[in-house]
């Protein structure tokens, strides 16, 4: 595994990874087992560096993702592709969108248990968390407010939602900073972050 | 007589035990609590509003520099104070006349020092005490550099759960204005950094030479003084709230139930969630784009059936932003 590929991959594990370096590291997760050991590993350590129960460390996505694969049946490499696609895109767009460990939801299971059994504040009794992530302290974090899964995204509807998202960025941002500059202690700074500000 | 006595002996017992459980009640419901921290912010905030200062600041976002002049002048009317971009576009933002009573909730927040350290209930809350923003970072002080050849104290402050970015901040020694602040995210990475590359106390008009943007500040209308209610967007004219909130956040503005623009801010944070209803169905899906410290999510989902965009901004992390626009709901 080259040198790049692992920084992608930590990438992925910490939600930092541009689009790139996530091409990069599901265009190989398939074939390249010492990839899929390290993404474990990963996982395992920072699972453990960060005090949260593990239910299941055996647990491997790839596998997963191979198994599927097989059963499939799928031989010619579109096929895999979609296959791949199908199954590691809702982990891989969670890890970028949400800064997922990308193996703490995988097909629903949930591996973490939340410690704290009120960790977020007034949120509405009876949901469940879909996913839970990493800890700090004795904290733990909910990924998601758990009532509305998100689907696999396709790659020009996720090419689509980043364009949307750059869009709105834009547009809303001014009307964001106006809030921002009076409560926070920068006073005007804030609007330094508008690219092109409207009179 | 004899009962009586131990009666009203037992009795001193314990309420002198209810006084004593009460105070240590008292004494331990904020345990890490850092005054000197909570004092210094406290004066951040005053400073922020009551001194008069024009200098240089950097902002580095990413790889993104930009340069502006800052002027804040103070007088009975209240502060001025203006924006005036040396980089880019060259915009120039004003606030002009901004009474000193008006105070926002962010700088609120700020402001409990003393209602913290006397263990006095925060406004709005029930319950046990609410250790205010206390509650949700952990401070330290330590001795700063020199910033814009000003004396600087440094303030490391750590968010205690993970919905909220850390800050190291550092304080003019003398007025306690902030000269410098790094947003810190995961993994101690630098998200963006503002600083001030000279500064000078004096009270100096907002500059008037012409630049080709002026955008004058807007600030919400004030009922005491207007007597009329904010305006009411009514756009998307549909209630909805988000059930979801990083504990220790609160509006920043009256937005009724039917505006499309909600803000919060915990004293240091601030996001806004933004709704828009769509005509026809969308593909539900998410987006997300960074730039510095800010976060733009936007997410496309249908509520009961109707669907919507709801867009996140703000100065907190993805999984944050991602929360909060899973949780909104229509109100009844």
């Amino acid at each position: 595994m080259s040198e790049r590929l692992r920084e992608s991959l930590s990438a992925v594990m910490d939600g930092e990874a541009n689009e790139l370096e996530l091409e990069r590291v599901l265009s190989h997760i398939e074939d390249d087992e010492q990839l899929r050991q390290t993404w474990v590993r990963y996982s395992a350590v920072r699972s453990v560096s960060e005090g949260a129960h593990i239910a299941d460390l055996s647990m491997d996505v790839s596998r997963v993702v191979s198994a599927a694969l097989s059963k499939e049946g799928a031989t010619t490499g579109a096929k895999i592709n979609a296959a791949v696609q199908r199954l590691v895109k809702p982990l891989a767009s969670f890890a970028v969108a949400a800064s997922v460990a990308a193996t703490v939801v995988i097909g629903g299971q949930q591996l973490y248990q939340i410690g704290d059994k009120t960790p977020y504040g007034n949120t509405i009794a009876g949901t469940s968390p879909v996913g839970l992530i990493n800890t700090v302290g004795a904290t733990a974090v909910q990924a998601s407010f758990g009532t509305q899964s998100l689907p696999a995204l396709q790659p020009t509807v996720r090419m689509a939602y980043q364009k949307l998202a750059r869009q709105r960025m834009q547009k809303y941002m001014q009307e964001h900073v106006e809030q921002a500059a009076l409560n926070s202690p920068a006073g005007m700074i804030p609007f330094a972050r508008i690219k092109k500000i409207e009179e | 007589m004899k009962i009586l006595g131990s009666n009203v002996a037992i009795r001193l017992v314990i309420s002198l035990l209810s006084v004593l459980l009460v105070s240590q009640v008292r004494a331990d419901s904020c345990p890490e609590v850092n005054h000197e921290a909570l004092a210094w912010l406290d004066k951040m905030s005053h400073s922020a509003r009551e001194v008069s200062y024009q200098g240089v600041v950097t902002f580095q976002l990413g790889d993104d520099m930009q340069v502006m002049q800052i002027s804040h002048s103070v007088d009975t009317a209240g502060t001025s104070e203006s924006l005036t971009q040396l980089t880019g576009q060259g915009a120039r933002v004003t606030r002009i006349n901004h009474p000193l009573d008006c105070i926002h909730p962010g700088h609120k927040l700020l402001r409990l020092s003393e209602d913290i350290r006397a263990g006095a209930r925060l406004p709005g809350t029930t319950g046990p005490q609410d250790c205010g923003i206390a509650g949700h970072y952990q401070f330290s002080v330590l001795e700063g550099e020199r910033i814009a050849g000003r004396k600087a104290i440094r303030i490391i402050i750590e968010a205690r759960d993970m919905y909220r970015y850390g800050y190291v901040m550092e304080l003019d020694k003398k007025t306690g204005l902030l000269l410098k602040e790094r947003t810190i995210g995961r993994g101690d990475k630098v998200l963006e950094r503002f600083q001030f590359a000279n500064i000078s106390y004096t009270n100096e008009n907002i500059p008037t030479d012409s630049v080709d943007v002026v955008h004058h500040a807007s600030h919400p209308e004030r009922k005491a003084h207007t007597g009329v209610e904010p305006s009411v967007d009514h756009y998307p004219a549909a209630l909805w709230n988000p059930l979801w909130l990083p504990k220790g956040f609160m509006s920043t503005d009256d937005a009724s139930n039917s505006a499309k623009r909600r803000t919060y801010t915990d004293g240091l944070a601030v996001f806004s969630v933004f709704l828009e209803i769509l005509p026809r169905d969308i593909q539900p899906g998410e987006g997300v784009v960074r730039h510095g410290g800010t976060t733009s999510y936007t997410r496309g989902i249908r509520i009961d059936s109707k669907p919507a965009l709801i867009t996140v901004i703000g100065e907190v992390p993805v999984n944050t932003a991602r929360m909060v626009a899973d949780s909104v709901r229509w109100v009844q």
